[in-house]
């Protein structure tokens, strides 16, 4: 019996007068890699931040590592769970040595970045490398910042948008590490194939949850064609 | 490894060098007088632009680090006004009250400066880099205004305002009068300080800065009522100057790299270095008319505005 690490039941959250998630309910078990998927606009990034406790004026219950993120202190959160933003940025031209640093080890960081196929040298800014290496870059921190994966929660937000096929693999088999090493990762996704390989799939459709479970049974070919249009 | 400590080093040591030719510096050429009675006159007039200096590279540092922008600069973005304008508003009400107390005058500006301050942080929060700039230059335009109307209104005020409008106080600046402001200036910038590695993480965005731990909205609180205390306390000394909170941080970048815990003392270094060397510029250029540090600072800082805005890609 693996262990809940994130749960989130009726979770709803109202943007700008507009509903943007609706009494979503999930779970995430340590080891387990659960896709989140749907069309533009259907919530993805806003559910995964609000897991991330990013959105306190979330409403419903949410439990990740035990305690409710949107009342939990930044540093105490931080060693819970990791989040990748779908567009990292950075308002100064850091090197890759300074980008490290900002991680709780700079070790972990250049190890990341190596694994995922960033070699280049320590001492080149982000603006010197292109928009691909620049999301490892920032992936790499995102995967040092969990440190040890056991009994942690990992959010990605399209964390394979703008990366080759070489990187995005590489990247896909460092998530499945995670998961193997006990930590639960949820991650946004346009890729539905890579979808199909997860032990879960959430279909998110203007922020209700229209479908949930193992791929085969979740990923139905109606369910596709009603949530993607097309024939 | 060394390269910043070594430039940090290097700009404490001209620091102290450019404040030894600016006591010696004057109308009587150059010399502290026989008893060093030039030297006594000229201290509070330096020391005041030490302290002010450092505390506007710093609070420009925290600005631009909290925004995520580079071209934010309290002097820019209404703050200083704001500050002015409290002492406007108090000089108004309260004259012979102002002039009893000394704690008046630095009180009213750090409340105008808090005041705009906060302004900023809600009306001109998000993403764009645009909107905060814009909000900024109308409060910055506002208080302006509003202390030129009080200016106007209020006689016995009016010389003491247009001045401080000018950047022109620090030739007033006593030891008495400013030392509560130099001590206001000194504490903000150990406050600012130690803003340097939340500063480093706010650069990721707010989300990735507190997915990593960072406490965003303290960082945030902290930025607006520092950068209230360094501007409140630095007008109180020179009046209303800009770009020297835009300039002190991009030299220190340059110069060290964006690591705030390197780059935050370098700004504020840099910051006592410009602003002294713009008085001391102002004031033995021409002995005869004396130029406001203000005026000195713009002359070198707009032209580096310009060129900074337009390297700027979005």
């Amino acid at each position: 019996m693996s262990e809940v690490l994130l749960a989130a039941l009726r979770l709803s959250m109202d943007l700008a007068g507009r509903t943007v998630l609706d009494g979503v309910a999930l779970t995430a078990d340590a080891g387990e890699v659960v896709a989140v998927v749907g069309a533009n606009g259907a919530g993805k990034t806003t559910l995964l931040r609000a897991c991330a406790g990013l959105l306190p004026q979330a409403t419903g219950d949410l439990t990740l590592g035990g305690v409710d993120p949107r009342q939990t202190a930044p540093e105490r959160l931080a060693a819970l769970r990791a989040y990748a933003p779908q567009h990292p940025t950075s308002a100064w031209d850091y090197t890759l040595t300074e980008l490290g640093s900002l991680a709780a080890s700079p070790e972990a960081f250049h190890h990341w970045r190596e694994r995922f196929g960033l070699s280049a040298s320590a001492a080149r800014r982000l603006s010197e490398l292109s928009g691909g290496e620049r999301k490892v870059a920032h992936l790499s921190l995102t995967f040092s910042a969990l440190g040890d994966a056991f009994g942690k929660v990992l959010l990605l937000d399209e964390p394979t948008t703008a990366l080759d096929l070489c990187r995005a693999e590489l990247v896909a088999r460092a998530i499945r590490a995670s998961a193997q090493a006990g930590a639960a990762v949820l991650v946004a996704t346009h890729d539905l194939a890579w979808a199909r390989s997860c032990d879960r799939v959430l279909v998110l459709s203007e922020g209700r949850l229209v479908a949930a479970g193992p791929p085969d049974t979740a990923l139905t070919a109606e369910l596709v064609r009603a949530t993607w249009g097309g024939s | 490894m060394n390269r910043p400590a070594g430039t940090l080093a290097l700009a404490a040591l001209l620091l102290a060098l450019l404040a030894l030719v600016a006591l010696a510096c004057g109308s009587a050429g150059l010399g502290w007088g026989t008893n060093g009675e030039l030297l006594m006159l000229r201290l509070p007039r330096v020391l005041a632009a030490l302290a002010a200096g450092l505390a506007l590279g710093l609070g420009g540092a925290n600005q631009q680090g909290v925004f995520r922008n580079p071209l934010a600069d309290p002097g820019l973005t209404g703050v200083f006004g704001g500050a002015l304008l409290g002492i406007a508003l108090l000089l108004a009400a309260a004259t012979e009250f102002t002039w009893q107390h000394r704690w008046a005058l630095p009180t009213a500006a750090f409340a105008g400066a808090l005041a705009t301050s906060t302004a900023l942080v809600w009306l001109g929060r998000g993403r764009s880099t645009s909107k905060l700039l814009l909000t900024g230059l109308g409060l910055n335009a506002f208080t302006a205004a509003g202390t030129l109307l009080i200016a106007a209104r209020f006689p016995e005020a009016r010389d003491t305002l247009i001045n401080g409008a000018a950047g022109d106080w620090l030739g007033s600046a006593t030891l008495e009068l400013a030392g509560l402001p130099i001590l206001g200036c000194l504490l903000a910038a150990l406050l600012l300080l130690t803003q340097a590695s939340a500063l480093d993480r706010l650069a990721l965005g707010e989300d990735m800065a507190f997915c990593l731990g960072t406490d965003v909205a303290r960082t945030r609180l902290s930025g607006v009522l520092l950068t209230a205390l360094a501007a409140a306390a630095a007008v109180c000394l020179v009046g209303q100057v800009a770009f020297i909170g835009l300039l002190a941080p991009h030299l220190a970048r340059a110069l060290v790299g964006p690591r705030h815990r390197a780059m935050l003392p370098l700004a504020g270094l840099l910051g006592a270095g410009l602003l002294l060397l713009a008085d001391t510029l102002g004031r033995s250029l021409w002995t005869q008319t004396p130029i406001s540090a203000a005026a000195m600072t713009a002359l070198l800082g707009a032209p580096a505005f310009v060129w900074i805005a337009s390297r700027r890609h979005e």
